[in-house]
């Protein structure tokens, strides 16, 4: 039986062209899909040096094979594009139902092209593509763009939108799928700039696969397998409202702008007092997790205040980098970020940025819109999210990230900007998660955890091996291990919580093959093989914009300053062997000692194309 | 049997990794391993004494879960255990 046919859809917003498009065998073959799919249509697309910012960008939105399907927890959609933030690759990737609507709409990715004169939307039904006039919804937010959308097009309606950020160019907007966002990277910020406010599909289910009876019965083994794992009855419960519990205690907490490991009075923050403000639960398509935790804050100055979060990071973005101790002050911060359209973690580390010059004397209260951005003062929090929402004052400074932001304000701010490529990194200190750390340096997409977690250190994962979470040069082969399987689980695209219950090792491959008919699926090794072929192009894409192992490093204050952890491990910690973690990292991966993918690891990936293409 | 202490929380067991313990069950096991290195009690067990929701113990590398302390444990048996993954 022949593999399915895989599409695609392209839409010029300059020109008004909308035209599908088959995906070749060979690529489907060779890429599979989801993130496969995201870097093969834009290295190949999109010209190298184009301004994220400009006509010329292109966005992909792309869904996995196995989105739509019963599958439990793989209906994830990535958006990949150049990212204005850092220029380098960008993906972004997010839960919810997009990636389901956009597979039963026939599509595996959207490509977007060209810059609309004015504001539009792009309408898939069944039966036609659309660009329409979005001037209704501009300057709206996206809960409420995503219900007229609804209401305009009916309950079998899902859409990805963005919020007044995207629409203002914040450099870190998102892009929203019911309350689920692809946060990192500012591809929301892409969107704005193409006038695009959504991509709204109208579709009812069906999907089709390529051995449905094969599939069924995998599906059935893959829930008896999740519901049989202790991780999916304790996700189900918490989420990652706990998660901070853990990280505390090991000193890998980043708080008041990467200075300490370790938040005072922590207790406060915990997995348990969230639970009291919690008032229901939610959902991504096709998984009976509901790791979604809402949470209402009943009285105080933030009564009122509702939010599908926060979860781990946005706990985390709006508590530690500004030393908050509120926690309904962060329920209130998630909900604003989740209205504007703005990544949590870039703007939590935007506003510990700004309260660290305000300590050292580099902002004043006068250049602050007279706001007093002292460690705690939540209430200044919310207004400077307000503010960065808007492009208001101090805000329009700190909407640009925090790299940009340093060499605005000047007064030596750039030694106190934590980015790596320009992108801000997550919920965990780099000294005292140095895989993470590394893999933060080496990411293609900047600081992420994302791209390469390392459940080795921060949760003592086995496979493939347990590390020492304070070793350097020593871990470079797992740092390579947990990127090359983030590419490889995002094929799918499978939910990184969901995918250790226990089924992928045994069952990725075989509903890869069940769904698509690509007979490569179930070669012992090919989907690593396919993970490590999408690093490599990322890499590539990279390279071809400029980036080279100079670009590979972290913050100075990662680099000099000692970790102080108050009590906890990791007290004294640096990244010391940036150089030797490099050279390794680059030798493993088959790189030359500039980070530039060598033509006999690229020929050996099947990428001798892209070989091409390389100093 | 053996309790194998994973790297990341050897700091609450003096830098030991390989810990002799003795019990009929898998809660019994723990019980002794905490007796030896205290500091371990509220990484494993919340204040009224139940196993943490995000720890799991596994016995020669399978899952005991559920019901972990009551499982029985035999001589020569390997305990280990990790964080459940839920960050991000």
């Amino acid at each position: 039986m022949a593999a399915i046919e895989r599409k695609g859809l392209r839409v010029n917003l300059s020109t008004g062209e909308i035209r599908g498009e088959a995906v070749e065998e060979q690529v489907a073959t060779d890429f599979i899909g989801g993130s496969g799919f995201g870097i093969y249509y834009l290295y190949t697309h999109l010209a190298p040096n184009t301004d994220p910012l400009s006509e010329q960008n292109k966005m992909l939105f792309v869904t996995g094979p196995l989105a739509g399907t019963n599958a439990q927890a793989v209906s994830r959609w990535l958006v990949c594009t150049r990212s204005p933030l850092t220029g380098a690759f960008a993906r972004s990737s997010c839960g919810a139902d997009f990636g389901a609507w956009l597979r039963f709409s026939g599509y595996d990715f959207i490509m977007v092209e060209g810059r609309a004169e004015k504001p539009v939307y792009i309408h898939l039904s069944e039966n036609s593509c659309q660009i329409k006039d979005a001037a209704e919804l501009w300057g709206k937010d996206t809960l409420t763009t995503q219900q007229w959308l609804t209401e305009r097009h009916g309950k079998d309606t899902r859409a990805a939108c963005i919020g007044p950020a995207g629409e203002r160019l914040v450099k870190y907007a998102s892009i929203a799928s019911a309350r689920r966002t692809a946060s990192r990277c500012g591809t929301g910020t892409v969107m704005g700039s193409k006038q695009l406010k959504a991509i709204a599909i109208t579709s009812r289910k069906h999907m089709q696969l390529h051995d449905p009876e094969a599939f069924k019965t995998l599906v059935r083994e893959q829930v008896r397998l999740m519901k049989a794992s202790k991780g999916f009855h304790h996700h189900t419960d918490v989420g990652t409202t706990t998660t901070h519990d853990i990280t505390n205690p090991l000193g890998m907490y980043p708080v008041r702008n990467f200075r300490y490991g370790q938040q005072d009075e922590f207790e406060r923050l915990s997995g348990e007092e969230y639970r009291k403000l919690r008032t229901g639960d939610f959902g991504c398509y096709s998984c009976s997790s509901r790791c979604g935790k809402v949470h209402h804050v009943p009285g105080g100055p933030y009564a009122g205040a509702h939010s599908e979060g926060p979860e781990y990071e946005s706990i985390w973005a709006f508590s530690g980098p500004m030393d908050n101790r509120c926690i309904e002050a962060t329920v209130a911060a998630d909900q604003l970020c989740d209205d504007f359209g703005m990544d949590t973690i870039t703007t939590g580390n935007a506003i510990g940025f700004a309260y660290e010059l305000y300590e050292k004397g580099i902002l004043t209260r006068q250049e602050t819109d007279g706001l007093e951005l002292t460690y705690g003062n939540h209430a200044a929090m919310i207004d400077l999210i307000k503010k960065i929402g808007r492009r208001e004052g101090i805000g329009d400074v700190l909407a640009e990230g925090v790299m940009r932001a340093a060499r605005t304000i000047g007064k030596g701010a750039e030694s106190y900007a934590i980015h790596v490529k320009g992108m801000e990194p997550p919920a965990y200190e780099p000294r005292g998660a140095k895989c993470l750390g590394f893999n933060y340096a080496t990411s293609n997409i900047g600081a992420s955890h994302g791209y390469g977690y390392a459940p080795q250190e921060v949760f003592g994962s086995p496979i493939p091996r347990q590390v020492d979470r304070f070793a350097e040069e020593e871990n470079a082969d797992i740092v390579i291990f947990n990127q090359n399987t983030r590419a490889m689980r995002e094929l799918g695209i499978c939910c990184s919580f969901a995918s250790l219950w226990g089924w992928i090792p045994t069952l990725l491959d075989k509903l890869l093959l069940a769904a698509t008919g690509i007979d490569r699926c179930a070669e012992p090794g090919y989907l690593q093989l396919v993970g490590e072929r999408i690093v490599n192009m990322e890499r590539a894409f990279n390279v071809r914009n400029g980036f080279r192992r100079a670009d590979d490093t972290l913050p100075r204050r990662i680099l000099e300053e000692p970790l102080h952890t108050k009590g906890a491990p990791g007290e004294g910690q640096m990244i010391r062997h940036l150089d030797a973690f490099l050279d390794r990292y680059y030798a493993l991966r088959g790189w030359t000692p500039d980070g530039v993918p060598s033509s006999q690891k690229l020929e050996q990936l099947g990428l001798g194309f892209v070989a091409r293409d390389m100093p | 049997m053996q309790f194998h202490v994973p790297p990341f929380l050897k700091h609450l067991t003096n830098g030991v990794t390989e810990v002799e313990v003795t019990g009929a069950t898998l809660g019994e096991c723990l019980d002794a391993f905490v007796k030896r290195f205290p500091l371990a009690e509220t990484l494993l067990f919340d204040e009224r004494g139940r196993l943490h929701g995000y720890i799991e113990i596994s016995v020669n590398g399978i899952s005991a879960f559920p019901e972990e302390l009551t499982r029985p444990v035999r001589e020569g048996d390997t305990i280990s255990m990790m964080y459940l993954m839920a960050g991000g």
